[in-house]
């Protein structure tokens, strides 16, 4: 035969900012990933909790509540310089991109900085006991990757701020609010149960 | 805006030219630092399986050693100290570096062929994996060199393997030598997934996709939530345990090490599926090619496959049976123990049903699937056995859990690989392999496999436990252990039929066509070995066995651009044309990332703060990875 | 049938004395019965599977009812039903197999846990070390409490619990023909009940991984009729006995004077270390270095002098004894009977 079926595919675009690239897709794979590594740490607390008498252990204070409360605010209002720039990724409007990464970088730095106060108050350290370490393991996992999407923003930053770049840096700008989503998201039942938990698993039993 | 399939003329000269385009894109950068960088998953497939074969022959190896240690009473060859660090040596190397790398190399070689596509989603980070896998191999064996060998076990429970009883830095060179392992097989995981479910070619809906594929689709959702475990487990638990001093499971203040147990199985049990659940799907690709048919039941074969990744999870505890865990929770253990036999059994059911009406074509691969149903299904058997709490109360940690694991590892992994191996030779290099030493080599295998390890289950019921570097004359142990012995040899003697008659048969074997068995998947309609570009054009699909239907009148993709590395992105279900993808070229930043990584990584074996020199390292190779190339605008 | 297959594998001297084939107690018993059980029932259904597997092969070599499939490489509408009611049914029969096989064995369990008359359980508290077994029965009148290592002398026909703990290490006491085995945890306790239903010696040995020596730790468990068992363990209540003539008093003041007393206790004397085993009434056990030698004076004699050359890297320092104090010292702890 002298024919044969064709599909035109040349109408299609290059590329794709959105949760169609594949490059959400991967993203969301790595926070599955984080979200389990937390979860069996969620998992491990209780566990732990539940192999001896008095939770936290005598002559430790636990951890209060009120600062890391407050830290909520400029975290959960950080999340809205993210959805800012990677609504811009997707129209290309550099202004709104580096604005809503640069708020973004603002409030998250003005999170972790009180984290940092907070944890000056702890009378406990990881190798104080069982507590101290579960603690301190949930919180130094979540604060390395808040650290390190926080440098993946400042690079991006750089780059955007100096006009040359691309789709696939817009794309990255876009998807890079997946992970923040994630690492908010994650922190209110580590929040949860680091700080609110033993209330109500009981100090002793 | 969709895409639509319209007639057109065929076009030869448009075809050779296309090939020609298609070659300049694709070529790989020449010398040692083109080597370096290479990005194609064809390459890095190939590494991988090659990587993985060195690491079967050294854990082969310490097998050997172990195996002439125990061959008579009081042996001498090896003291206690050199057997705990050889068995510890022996089935970490197959677990971590052998088997899983394996599987994955499989799959990354062969998933872009079977689904029409021409490389993977992210071909940086398939490199990187790769680089990573091969860090942790060098640390472990570099210890090895330096006489820090870990010697607690492949699963280092504390607290022998805690600070207090295992001094010396073998233990944490094996804890971290997970992360690597763990990190490439994310890698890979997220490789495949995205891979498989937005690459796929037009019309390939996902009920028109291989079982091979499936099967590494299934597998990578697996890692994903598994390997978290044993990174916890080995890291964050028992490394910090001997390094900083935490408290997770070290008794003292309030650790546990049964939480170790609970962690490292929740990750230990989905593994053996993780490494199981690819050799199925090569099972089923060789099944159908070398039967004439497709497998029988495919949707039950997909389902079956979920199934078994699903309840694997639900596992866990069987392995902690004599742990005193209260019975009632344990009785749950036992019955989903029993029942993945259902999903094993239902395929091991379709194949069968597949060879009944089909047209049987004895070939060396088939005859690793024959082996594999017999050797799998007896173990299987005894998997059955263990999963009953007061039989595996007398058995457990004894010589027939020994003889299990390897009749369900070796006959449900190795078997089909070794198939797999015969079955896409003539795709992985161009030639056809040599049927008769192929087959030979089979039986020399099934023969040295069976009696090494059948005598070992009448060895574990009289008594003998795991782990033992001697036993005394009058156990009555010898007569098993000495056929064990005997039955290793021939297995290494197997294995070198194999080897030669794979390197005879690359140098001097009949040249392969592209499709040498009449196969009826995409992998077979590219050439042996394939091109760089896999297809010249990409197809498109109408069925399940394009090969076998549209061999007259392929479907086939036009208007993608060649003179970069574009491939096509569908849809998740149904494959629909959804948006072209420029993928990158050659790049030598996954090796320097990883390179960087690694040193960090390696470091915190002596100090925690070596983890901020990877951190530090890894962000400098990731902003050249990342940094914006020419050209920045992406024409249509 | 159970003794040819042991036979078959197993070396005249030690028979069955450390076998799950060859039971000695209600417990091993019930196991050993689902075992069989189990071996026959999966043993014919792997038959039936390999029958399955061959018979395709062999029909392919006579050439029967080979479909034409090479153009379609699909069969005939009429053979894919058939074969959709044969794996329907092979799938149903699995899973109602499975599911009697889980209610089986949860019932054994059952039966294996607590079948016995366990409200008059004799107590012994077992403690794993790195390589040797502290006993000790347990008694509500301290002075009652009876101490000894490496071997438990229980009464046949009275259910025995485990109170198990480890020293150092995760440990696991396994005695096959008396039952399935339990794991020793640190600052933990395990339990577990068996019962022996004839008189006997069983050897059991520690299975899970405790480093260098778990090759050499093991202990013996010995049942008796209940009248001689009362006597064996009045008898271990009793102070060591008395060094008798100038040999033997010799050798306790060498045990005295070395650094043995640092670590052993023998009861009665000024001996009262707690590091190793209690050597209060040594003479008369089986072995020694749990159950690595037979107890004999030229194997004492052997250990003493180099315990690194019996179980390299156990615990036990090369305590120098001189040649002349070596005999004194042996017939001494040989007559702590």
């Amino acid at each position: 035969m002298s024919t044969r079926r064709a599909l035109d595919v040349s109408g299609l675009p290059p590329y794709y900012i959105s949760n169609q690239s594949p490059l959400f897709l991967g993203q969301v794979l790595l926070c599955l990933i984080e979200g389990s590594v937390l979860s069996i740490l969620i998992a491990t607390y209780f566990y732990l909790r539940l192999g001896v008498d008095a939770w936290p252990p005598p002559g430790v204070r636990l951890p209060e509540p009120a600062l890391p409360t407050i830290a909520l605010i400029p975290l959960l209002a950080s999340c809205i310089g993210s959805y800012m720039a990677s609504e811009a990724a997707k129209r290309g409007d550099r202004r709104k991109m580096l604005l809503g990464m640069s708020l973004n970088l603002l409030l998250a730095l003005v999170f972790l900085g009180i984290r940092a106060y907070d944890w000056g108050s702890f009378t406990f350290r990881w190798d104080s006991d069982a507590h101290g370490s579960i603690v301190w393991a949930m919180l130094f996992l979540h604060s390395y990757d808040v650290v390190a999407d926080l440098m993946m923003t400042a690079v991006l930053i750089v780059i955007v701020a100096s006009g040359r770049y691309g789709e696939k840096q817009r794309i990255g700008v876009h998807v890079d609010s997946v992970i923040w989503y994630f690492l908010v998201g994650i922190w209110l039942p580590l929040y949860a149960v680091i700080y609110w938990g033993p209330h109500f698993v009981g100090v002793s039993r | 805006m969709n895409p639509v399939l319209t007639e057109r003329p065929i076009d030869h000269s448009q075809d050779l030219a296309q090939e020609e385009e298609l070659a300049k894109t694709w070529h790989n950068l020449r010398g040692l630092s083109g080597w370096l960088s290479v990005t194609t998953h064809q390459q890095i497939g190939m590494r991988y399986i090659v990587t993985a074969f060195v690491f079967l022959l050294l854990g082969g190896f310490e097998a050997l050693l172990m195996r002439l240690q125990l061959a008579t009473p009081n042996n001498t060859l090896l003291g206690p100290g050199g057997y705990n660090r050889t068995f510890t040596m022996h089935g970490t190397t197959m677990m971590f570096l052998f088997a899983v790398p394996m599987m994955e190399g499989m799959g990354i070689y062969m998933v872009p062929l079977m689904i029409g596509t021409r490389n993977v989603a992210f071909p940086r980070l398939n490199a990187f994996g790769y680089w990573m896998f091969l860090g942790g191999g060098l640390l472990l064996y570099g210890g090895a060199l330096t006489n820090t060998i870990p010697d607690a076990g492949w699963f280092a429970y504390p607290p022998l393997s805690g600070p207090q009883f295992s001094s010396g830095k073998g233990v944490d060179v094996w804890a971290q030598m997970i992360t690597f392992t763990e990190i490439s097989a994310m890698c890979v995981a997220v490789e495949l997934i995205v891979t498989i479910l937005r690459m796929r070619a037009p019309g390939m809906s996902l009920n028109r996709m291989p079982l091979f594929c499936w099967s590494m689709l299934v597998q990578s959702f697996m890692v994903i939530f598994a390997m978290p475990a044993v990174m916890i487990a080995s890291t964050v638990f028992l490394l910090n345990d001997r390094t900083i001093g935490t408290h997770f499971v070290n008794p003292a203040e309030g650790g546990d090490p049964i939480l170790y147990q609970h962690v490292f199985w929740f990750f230990g049990h989905p593994e053996v599926y993780i490494i199981f659940l690819p050799a199925l799907g090569m099972v089923s690709s060789i099944v159908e090619t070398h039967c004439r048919r497709g497998v029988f039941g495919y949707p039950a074969m997909v389902l079956s496959l979920v199934g078994n990744a699903f309840i694997a999870f639900g596992l866990w505890v069987h392995h902690m049976f004599a742990t005193g865990l209260p019975q009632i929770g344990e009785a749950y253990f036992t019955a989903a123990s029993m029942m993945i036999a259902i999903t094993s059994g239902i395929q091991i059911f379709c194949w069968l049903a597949t060879m009944w009406s089909g047209r049987i074509h004895l070939t060396a691969a088939m005859h690793f699937v024959l082996g594999f149903i017999f050797i799998f299904v007896l173990g299987g058997m005894t998997g059955v056995m263990l999963a009953s709490i007061p039989l595996d109360l007398q058995v457990h940690d004894t010589f027939f859990v020994v003889a299990h694991f390897h009749y369900v590892l070796i006959g449900g992994a190795l078997f089909p690989l070794f198939g797999g191996f015969h079955h896409w030779f003539p795709k992985f290099t161009g030639r056809k392999i040599n049927e008769k030493p192929g087959k030979i080599s089979f039986w020399i295998l099934f023969a040295g496999f069976n009696l090494t390890f059948f005598p070992m289950h009448l060895a574990g019921l009289n008594g003998m436990p795991r782990r033992v570097y001697t036993y005394s004359p009058e156990m009555g142990w010898g007569l098993t252990n000495l056929l064990a012995t005997a039955g290793a040899v021939l297995i290494a003697t197997g294995g070198v039929v194999f080897i030669a008659n794979a390197i005879q048969s690359r140098k001097f074997g009949a040249v392969a066509d592209s499709n040498p068995w009449e196969g009826g998947t995409l992998e077979w309609a590219t050439s042996s070995p394939p091109a760089q570009w896999n297809f010249t054009n990409l197809p498109v699909i109408k069925d399940r066995y394009p090969l076998w239907t549209e061999r007259e009148n392929p479907g086939i993709v036009t208007g993608m651009r060649n003179d970069r590395r574009e491939v096509l992105v569908t849809s998740t279900l149904d494959a629909y044309p959804h948006h072209r993808l420029v993928l990158p070229g050659s790049s030598i930043w996954p090796l320097i990332t990883a390179v960087g990584v690694s040193i960090g990584l390696a470091g915190s074996v002596a100090a925690f703060s070596w983890y901020y020199v990877a951190t530090v390292l890894g962000a400098i190779g990731l902003i050249g990875w990342f940094w914006p190339r020419e050209p920045l605008e992406i024409e249509p | 049938m159970r003794r040819l297959a042991l036979a078959a594998f197993a070396a005249p001297a030690l028979l069955a004395q450390q076998s799950a084939l060859d039971p000695a107690g209600p417990d091993a018993g019930a196991i050993r019965a689902l075992l069989v059980f189990f071996v026959v029932l999966l043993g014919a259904l792997f038959l039936l599977v390999v029958a399955m597997t061959i018979i395709p092969l062999v029909r392919r070599h006579r050439g029967i009812d080979q479909e034409p499939l090479e153009r379609t490489h699909r069969p005939s509408a009429n053979t894919e039903l058939r074969l959709k009611a044969v794996t329907g049914v092979a799938t149903v029969a699995t899973i109602v197999i499975l599911f009697g096989l889980v209610v089986l064995s949860v019932s054994v369990g059952k039966a294996t846990s607590s079948a016995l008359d366990r409200t008059n359980s004799m107590v012994v508290e077992v403690t794993g070390n790195q390589w040797w077994w502290h006993v000790q029965y347990a008694n509500d009148d301290a002075s009652r409490i009876a101490v000894t290592a490496n071997e438990m002398h229980i009464p046949v026909g009275r259910s025995v619990m485990i109170r198990a703990t480890s020293n150092d290490v995760i440990h696991s006491f396994w005695a096959p023909n008396l039952q399935g085995k339990r794991d020793l945890f640190p600052k933990h306790i395990t339990t577990e009940w068996f019962q022996a239903d004839r008189p006997g010696r069983f050897r059991g040995q520690c299975a899970e991984f405790c480093g260098l020596q778990h090759a050499h730790m093991a202990l013996w468990v010995v049942a008796e009729p209940p009248a001689k068992f009362e006597s064996w363990l009045a008898h271990q209540l009793e102070p060591s006995a008395a060094p008798s003539g100038d040999d033997q008093k010799h050798g306790q003041e060498v045990f005295l004077n070395n650094a043995c007393a640092m670590c052993h206790t023998i009861a009665g004397t000024g001996a009262a270390g707690q590091v190793g085993p209690d050597l209060t009434h040594f003479g008369s056990r089986l072995t020694l270095a749990a159950g690595t030698l037979p107890n004999s004076k030229g194997n004492l004699a052997g250990w003493i002098a180099d315990p690194q050359s019996v179980k390299p890297g156990n615990h036990m320092a090369t305590v120098p004894i001189k040649p002349e104090d070596m005999q004194p010292l042996i017939d001494y702890l040989e007559s702590l009977r």
